[in-house]
């Protein structure tokens, strides 16, 4: 597992995954916000453009007003009025056929009596392409009407607006059985006496239909009357519903439009989000308008909608912009995380191959001691506790070897003891066996000792044994082994002696040089010595074999009457 | 006549009517002593009406509403049953005028009785008090010119054309013969030449009347109007021309396909208590047949709308009318 998923990687992990949620946490409310900002400048654009096309609106009725204006005050209409002159009729129903010309939104335009029932003196309807001048029977009473009979009461001047209606009006060519508004203003002599009305009609829908051809594709105008009727509307079947009885309103699909029909706002937003809108959501606004001329209509209601979905196409390209840059600092927080790691964990490691080394070769290799962070503290430590280690280690060796001498050794004397002898025997035969030499063993034991102890002391036999040793040790060569085998006898092991003569020189040396006077305390104390010699391969193959012979060699040394010497091959000889 | 509540339990009563002539208070009334259910349903015209009466050859409901004039297709069509009138006691409760019904055109065909009376509404004349120092009585004031540009009258041919009819000394204002059209659609001329203008809505009547300070008003929807004028301050009188008034009389009938006819009679008889009546006249501002109208006198003529002679011609002279033409125009085929 940590092999696998070592604390760089999961250090890397934590570090990367950190700066990756902060980076998406950050981009996403950075992009929650700036789409609310988005959407709600979007629907401040909307409102402004809700704003602009009722300007509009407002512009081309004052445009018609003027159009009126300049047909009311033309000296021929009160003349046309005052008598029925065909010829003048004729100009003036060529004025209004170039008017009818100039705009395509005119259903008809015409100039209705105050008398005879509001009887039409001139009039020209569009009818598809043509215009026709309407005569004779042809021509109708409308006094019955509010647009004559409320216009009739209205100063020079002022225009009159009718409401928005479906124009039922039988024989108005194009304009009949369609969404209509009129507008008329009255005839009025210098002497103040109202002789008429010229009367125009709007075609809403082919109003509408240019206003909309200015906006951009998707948007969508409705129009609604003061009481939230639908005049115009993207689906022309919602249009004029109380003309066949029944109301299809503006607060019915858009509630929230409620408030600017029945309350004090003057504008809404709003967003649909069902019924027809529910495949292609709206965001639309609606304002309020009152009527400012003289109107049954007290005021309308305009509204423009946009698919909600090009009001978030911004916000979808902020998305995409955003999704980028937390992309990127996700990236980058990746490479950090995985640089940060290796840079934290690299000093550990070295750290930790170090300890590997140090328990294969006892010692630290590459430590970062001169680091001044925690990493650094970490190494000293170390290499203290390896100070210390080797310390403990030289004093533990030490003592190894001074417990292995003590065991070799007697402590009396200093020379070897049986054990290491016996050590010295078995490796000298073996090279013996191996090269043909020759070895010999003087077995020597003190006399008189048991004398000296009784009588003197342990000390005094201790000082005889120790000056002995000495004695022996200065008698013999390097090469040669002497030990104490116990009590007061000793071994002298010559390697390789060159004949039996050279050992009994060296034998009867060691004699003489034995019994000169120890000195102890005020005495000079004498001993004297029996040596039994052995020699392989002659008297024996073992190491066993050959310190018995000596052994008893030496005992036949004693019996010969002391302070000589016997080479056990005579002994044996004697023996057979 | 009191049931006992167990007589009906388990049954449906499956009605059909206009609002308010079955509100829920006096539907539960009526749940609750005959042990029954009742299901209303409404509707608001009389197209609809007719579709959803026939449309199952009257199988859906037991009960429905229908002005005489309506009524005579549902009976040529066979969609309803006769009504034995013993069966309802409460007849007894109704007015003289409305308890001969033999008397009442449309309700009987042959010697069966199809309908019984239930509530009604006629069409007098609203005037300014303060413009008439005598009540007006009789329908040509509407013509007078001394009220030209004053008179408010109604925007629909089928009832104008009766009410030529009438002011031109017809008896039958719904049958116009070939020699009295030219005269009808020249007093309509006549009329559209005094009014200030016609309306449609009642809301549109009572706008213009006090907008324009009208003198008088044809009320097509009778008291309805009288009401709405009386709550904006209008100081009007209400007259039942000599000539009569134009009048539509809401009956109730049963249908072929009733389930239970004996509970539809109970139904029929209850509406004619005290309760209902009173409802009707309270929270509709119509007339019940059980009390003397509070909108006219016992006396006044009251001419029950009947089907009319042809409603397309009626309708097509109309528009001509309305829309201005004079009288060579209108004629025209």
């Amino acid at each position: 597992m940590t092999a696998r998923f070592g604390l760089a990687f999961r250090l890397g992990l934590l570090l990367a995954l950190v700066g990756v949620l902060a980076a998406g946490v950050t981009g996403f409310y950075a992009y929650q916000a700036s789409r609310a900002l988005l959407v709600q400048s979007a629907k401040n654009e909307l409102l402004t453009s809700t704003v602009v096309l009722s300007r509009r609106i407002v512009t081309y009725r004052q445009e018609i007003s003027r159009n009126l204006q300049v047909l009311a005050t033309h000296p021929i209409t009160a003349q046309v009025l005052e008598k029925p002159d065909p010829a003048l009729a004729n100009q003036l129903a060529t004025l209004f056929d170039v008017m009818l010309e100039a705009n395509s939104n005119y259903f008809q335009i015409r100039l209705i009596s105050a008398d005879e029932g509001g009887i039409e003196r001139v009039r020209i309807d569009r009818d598809g392409k043509r215009r026709l001048r309407i005569t004779g029977d042809d021509l109708q009473e409308k006094g019955h009407y509010p647009y004559v009979f409320d216009s009739l009461k209205l100063p020079a001047g002022v225009t009159y607006m009718s409401r928005f209606e479906i124009n039922h009006e039988h024989g108005a060519h194009s304009g009949e059985g369609q969404p209509t508004v009129i507008l008329a203003t009255p005839v009025v002599t210098t002497r103040g006496r109202t002789l008429g009305v010229v009367v125009i009609n709007i075609d809403l829908n082919g109003f509408f239909a240019l206003l909309g051809s200015d906006l951009p594709k998707g948007f969508e105008i409705f129009f609604a009357n003061n009481d939230g009727d639908y005049l115009v509307h993207p689906d022309s079947a919602k249009t004029f519903g109380f003309d066949k009885g029944r109301h299809i309103l503006m607060q019915d699909e858009f509630p929230a439009t409620r408030d600017l029909v029945d309350g004090p706002l003057s504008h809404v937003m709003v967003e649909a989000h069902d019924g027809r809108y529910a495949n292609a959501p709206v965001v639309a606004t609606f304002i309020g308008r009152k009527t400012q001329i003289k109107s049954d209509e007290s005021g309308v209601f305009l509204g423009l909608a946009q698919p909600l979905e090009a009001v978030l196409e911004q916000a979808d390209q902020l998305g995409v912009v955003t999704l980028q840059i937390v992309t990127g600092l996700s990236l980058i927080c990746i490479l950090l995380a995985a640089v940060v790691a290796r840079a934290v964990t690299r000093p550990i490691n070295a750290m930790s191959a170090a300890v590997r080394k140090f328990s294969d070769q006892g010692y630290f290799d590459n430590l970062p001691l001169q680091r001044g962070d925690e990493i650094g503290e970490l190494a000293r430590g170390f290499h203290q506790m390896q100070n210390q280690i080797s310390r403990q280690m030289t004093e533990l060796q030490q003592h190894q070897q001074e417990l292995e001498h003590l065991s070799q050794h007697d402590m009396l004397t200093g020379l070897p003891n049986r054990r290491m002898f016996q050590d010295r025997l078995e490796h000298a035969l073996a090279r013996a066996r191996r090269s043909g030499e020759s070895v010999a063993l003087l077995f020597i034991d003190l006399d008189n000792f048991k004398e000296i102890n009784d009588s003197l002391g342990h000390d005094a036999g201790d000082a005889v044994l120790k000056v002995v040793a000495s004695r022996l040790e200065t008698e013999t060569r390097e090469v040669d082994t002497v030990a104490r085998l116990g009590g007061d006898e000793f071994i002298v092991l010559l390697d390789n002696p060159a004949h039996q003569e050279h050992i009994a020189g060296i034998a009867q040396k060691l004699l003489d040089r034995l019994r000169a006077g120890i000195p102890f305390q005020e005495h000079a104390l004498h001993v004297g010595a029996s040596i039994g010699i052995s020699q392989y391969p002659t008297d024996g193959d073992t190491a066993t074999a050959i310190l018995a012979t000596a052994d008893r060699a030496m005992y036949a040394a004693k019996a010969a009457g002391r302070n000589g010497f016997c080479f056990a091959s005579v002994t044996k000889g004697e023996a057979t | 006549m009191t049931l006992p509540a167990a007589a009906f339990a388990l049954e449906t009563l499956r009605v059909l009517a206009w609002p308010g002539y079955a509100d829920p208070d006096l539907v539960k009334i009526f749940e609750q002593r005959t042990g029954s259910k009742v299901e209303v349903s409404l509707i608001d015209s009389d197209d609809v009406l007719w579709q959803r009466i026939s449309q199952n050859q009257a199988g859906d409901f037991d009960v429905f509403a229908v002005n005489t004039a309506e009524l005579q297709r549902y009976i040529s069509a066979d969609l309803v049953t006769p009504i034995d009138t013993t069966s309802l006691p409460n007849l007894a409760r109704q007015l003289p005028r409305f308890r001969d019904l033999t008397a009442i055109r449309g309700i009987t065909r042959g010697d069966k009785y199809f309908a019984i009376p239930y509530t009604y509404a006629e069409m007098g004349l609203i005037y300014d008090r303060a413009q008439f120092k005598e009540p007006p009585d009789s329908v040509a004031v509407l013509w007078d010119p001394r009220f030209r540009g004053k008179v408010l009258a109604y925007n629909g041919g089928t009832h104008n054309f009766s009410l030529a009819a009438l002011s031109l000394g017809h008896k039958t204002p719904f049958q116009i013969d070939s020699k009295t059209w030219p005269a009808a659609a020249q007093r309509l001329i006549d009329l559209r030449r005094n009014v200030l203008g016609f309306y449609t809505r009642p809301e549109e009547s009572v706008h213009l009347f006090r907008k324009h300070s009208a003198a008088l008003l044809f009320a097509n929807y009778g008291s309805q109007q009288l009401q709405l004028l009386k709550s904006a301050g209008v100081d009007v009188g209400y007259v039942i021309p000599k000539e009569g008034a134009l009048a539509w009389l809401d009956c109730w009938v049963i249908t072929r396909g009733v389930h239970n006819i004996k509970l539809a009679q109970a139904w029929i008889d209850f509406l004619l208590e005290a309760a209902p009546s009173q409802a009707l006249v309270s929270r509709q501002g119509l007339a019940n047949t059980t009390s003397p109208s509070p909108f006219h006198n016992a006396n006044d003529r009251l001419i029950w709308l009947e089907p009319v002679e042809n409603v397309d011609r009626r309708d097509v002279l109309w528009q001509r009318i309305m829309s201005g033409d004079r009288v060579r125009k209108v004629l025209a085929p």
